[in-house]
């Protein structure tokens, strides 16, 4: 009993493929050849880097303030100062700094709350993909509950009755988008349960947790990328939008969600103060998901470009 | 709420396709209800602000929107001339102090209620002799508790028999202590007073919709020779929108005439308008931050230490916020009171400079030389509360901003659960120091520094007639308030008001907008 199921197929690839190729060159290749996914991977890439560096990168501390500096616009402008390449907010703040600095704050609300999700939604759905019968019930029944629940007003109403804050955000997040895990997950556990390589394992005799680790997790692990991409995406909006009704993070912390709010009385006479945060945000969002979908394709079987 | 001018436009603007069956029209405009159209043509004044009265009886809310209600709906005993400060007589027709702790007071004939009842004595005893009662639950008893009782004394005249000598009684009288009708209130209760409100004043209320506005029309029977006259516009609404963008692009476009407290860069903006007016003035507003002396919020509070109640109120930049962001007339206030408050003076009293460098030393000796973790509560201004923060943050101090609604916080700091809270006071218009620092540092609900030397001072103050006397120990406290630095004056706040070019309005910096007082221009 030494055949590791999970070879056959690709042993079998081999033989119908004559120029022999890893899984990964092929891969690679894909990506270099698909458009949005280099988009998206070059700004999320960025915004990591920048978030990664932030106290390398950023011209001045977030939280300095100058009240006598306020409301300086951006460089473009005629006003704008090369001291302040995005100008400075309402209380005399560099504005690039803040952003800068913000970057951290999204994505690591966008990553914690797909993970945390990721976690419960991916052992949920595994679960019922694998076992089906009474554990599919049960947990169909927990998604179902889970779906019938509107995502921002269970938020805003846990957060204003705990009080908002970095932490909370990301635990309310994190325990409110594991629905799409679950779903995505149980169909594709269901597919792959069917397959020879399973029954071959149950057959040699694997415990459920190893076959469920090592034979099913491995083979849905694309899906779970594209979802985990999305996800992180939705957090991250929706803490923008927890911090703009003033429910999420806190100031002085610089969020791009709380920066937008900050900006919101400044909407029609100073324009760049909300826009900036709002392009940035928009940029970030999208090149995650431009990744998540470049992802998907490039990982697919039936090979799109 | 733009859908709200959407929906007035519908109607107005496309009766016909209305006709035709346009349901969801419909639905929206039953939620609109009524002619709700502000402006000149229409006869109708519609001021917007950002907060509802918990209860529109006068006595049963502490917020300016009520007291702009009060001083447009009922009258007051005495009236107070804005411009010279003089007592002018108004439901009460004559006063003599019989000796310093009995006010008798002739009441004025011929002033009927709103509901038709005719004003007499029992009105004013009814409304002392309840508010005066545990049960009445009005909220700022240092408005009323000066006074013992209220008798009348024949068919024209009041007696009122004060606890002690209260040398700013007549300016009690003049302000907060407008007349309820004792007939109706005592039919109706509180809550069907605070939903059908009956006074004696210039404007009528004609109906209350929590939330979302008060409507009142000018009182066409008002009581001729009355000081401050009769109203000239003819209806008057009070529109509640939280929001203070919502309120400026409404009157942006004409859904009101007139709101205030434009924040200072918005209002600099505004004066580009043709259409609108724009008013900077002084009020008798002043901020300051209030510290948990006693530890109630936290058992080991750092604000206990006086030093570092200090080193915060070295550490913040008050000369900058008023230049930079209060601007319009603000000052730097050094004494907690308002300073042309009779009995606030800054003479003798400590002030802190800004000087970061000393506030970071102080915070060393105290033992704080990495700073520590404090909560600050807010309810207005949020951009004030925010910079104090970030100055906060220069010397180490991490503060966490919990912005509020007032009534949320007021009953937070009452219940000891703030550390530092950004408190503004505007004395009800009182020109006189017992109506500000009387208030928080006299042993009150809001007292969060209990200070008996403190108390005894402001209550030999209140009650001598010797205005030297009253100076004198005036200054004794506010001079300990400071040194002890139980509490930080910010500065006097500056009320940006923006209003229709149609309209003839002027402020007054007691920041009660009179608008009996107001007219359409011609």
């Amino acid at each position: 009993m030494t055949v590791r199921p999970a070879s056959l197929p690709s042993a079998q690839a081999e033989i119908a493929l004559p120029p022999a190729r890893s899984p990964a060159a092929i891969a690679l290749r894909r990506g270099l050849s698909h458009g949005g996914f280099l988009i998206g991977a070059g700004i999320v890439g960025l915004v990591v880097l920048t978030a990664l560096a932030a106290p390398l990168v950023a011209p001045h501390d977030p939280y300095a303030q100058d009240v006598s500096r306020r409301l300086i616009p951006p460089i473009w402008h005629a006003k704008g100062s090369v001291e302040h390449l995005l100008g400075t907010d309402k209380l005399g703040r560099d504005y690039l700094s803040r952003l800068i600095y913000g970057s951290q704050i999204s994505l690591l609300i966008g990553l914690s709350a797909a993970l945390i999700s990721g976690a419960i939604g991916t052992t949920l759905g595994v679960l019922a993909g694998y076992y089906g019968g009474r554990v599919d019930a049960v947990v169909s029944y927990v998604v179902t509950t889970r779906l019938a629940l509107p995502v921002v007003l269970v938020a805003l109403a846990m957060a204003s009755l705990v009080g908002g804050s970095l932490k909370v955000v990301v635990l309310v997040l994190g325990f409110l988008l594991w629905d799409r895990f679950a779903v995505v997950t149980r169909a594709a556990t269901r597919q792959v349960r069917a397959q020879d390589f399973v029954a071959a394992a149950k057959a040699a005799g694997f415990s459920p947790v190893r076959i469920l680790a090592q034979e099913i997790l491995p083979n849905i692990l694309n899906a779970l990328i594209v979802v985990a991409t999305l996800e992180m995406a939705h957090a991250i909006l929706l803490e923008a939008a927890l911090s703009f009704l003033g429910l999420g993070v806190q100031p002085p912390l610089p969020s791009w969600g709380l920066m937008i709010a900050e900006g919101k009385p400044y909407m029609f006479f100073q324009p760049w103060v909300i826009t900036i945060p709002g392009v940035a945000l928009l940029i970030l969002v999208l090149g995650i998901n431009l990744l998540g979908d470049g992802v998907r394709d490039i990982t697919a079987p039936e090979g799109r470009h | 709420m733009p859908i709200r001018i959407e929906a007035g436009r519908v109607r107005t603007g496309h009766a016909r396709m209305r006709r035709a069956g346009l349901a969801l029209a419909g639905l929206l405009l039953a939620g609109v209800a009524g002619p709700a159209l502000a402006g000149k043509a229409n006869d109708t004044l519609v001021y917007a602000s950002d907060s509802e009265p918990e209860n529109l009886s006068p006595y049963h809310n502490n917020l300016r929107e009520g007291v702009i209600l009060a001083r447009n709906v009922w009258d007051t005993l005495i009236d107070r001339d804005p411009k010279t400060g003089a007592h002018r007589p108004m439901l009460a027709t004559a006063w003599t102090w019989v000796d310093p702790v009995t006010l008798d007071l002739t009441i004025r004939e011929g002033v009927t209620f709103h509901n038709g009842d005719p004003l007499t004595p029992e009105d004013v005893a009814f409304t002392f002799n309840y508010v005066l009662t545990p049960e009445a639950k009005i909220v700022t008893k240092g408005n009323v508790d000066w006074m013992k009782s209220t008798e009348v004394t024949g068919p024209h005249s009041v007696r009122i028999h004060l606890k002690a000598p209260f040398p700013a009684a007549l300016e009690y009288l003049s302000g907060p202590t407008p007349i309820l009708p004792a007939a109706y209130f005592r039919r109706v209760g509180l809550d069907g007073f605070s939903k059908a409100p009956v006074g004696t004043g210039p404007y009528r209320i004609v109906s209350v919709e929590s939330g979302k506005r008060v409507r009142m029309v000018r009182n066409d029977t008002y009581w001729p020779g009355s000081p401050i006259g009769k109203a000239t516009i003819g209806k008057l609404e009070f529109r509640i929108i939280p929001d203070a963008d919502s309120r400026m692009a409404e009157l942006m476009t004409g859904g009101v005439d007139w709101i205030w407290r434009v924040p200072a860069d918005q209002a600099e903006q505004l004066k580009a308008d043709p259409t609108l007016t724009v008013l900077s003035a002084e009020t008798m507003r002043v901020g300051y931050l209030q510290f948990d002396v006693a530890g109630r919020a936290q058992a080991t509070s750092p604000l206990k230490d006086v030093r570092v109640r200090q080193a915060i109120s070295y550490a913040i930049d008050r000369k900058a916020m008023v230049d930079n962001l209060a601007r319009g007339g603000a000052r730097v206030m050094n004494a907690v009171c308002f300073i042309e408050q009779f009995g606030c003076t800054e003479e003798g009293v400590p002030t802190y400079a800004y000087d970061p460098a000393k506030a970071r030393a102080l915070l060393k000796e105290a033992g704080y030389g990495n700073g520590f973790d404090i909560d600050l509560s807010a309810y207005r201004e949020r951009d004030y509360a925010e910079a104090v923060i970030g100055y906060l943050r220069a010397v180490g101090i991490r503060a966490k901003l919990n912005y509020l609604r007032y009534a949320a916080f007021r009953d937070a700091l009452r219940a000891g659960k703030t550390s530092i809270g950004y408190q503004t006071w505007g004395s009800f218009s009182i020109n006189d120091v017992s109506a500000f620092t009387g208030i928080y540092f006299r042993g009150g609900e809001e007292d969060l520094a209990r200070d008996p030397a403190v108390i005894a001072d402001l209550q030999a103050g209140d009650t001598s007639t010797d205005p030297a006397l009253r100076k004198a120990k005036y200054r004794q406290a506010l001079t300990r308030i400071a040194a002890e630095a139980y509490a930080l004056p910010m500065f006097s706040y500056p009320s940006n008001y923006a209003f229709s070019a149609d309209l003839a309005f002027t402020a007054q910096t007691d920041e009660v907008p009179r608008f009996y007082a107001a007219s359409w221009k011609k």
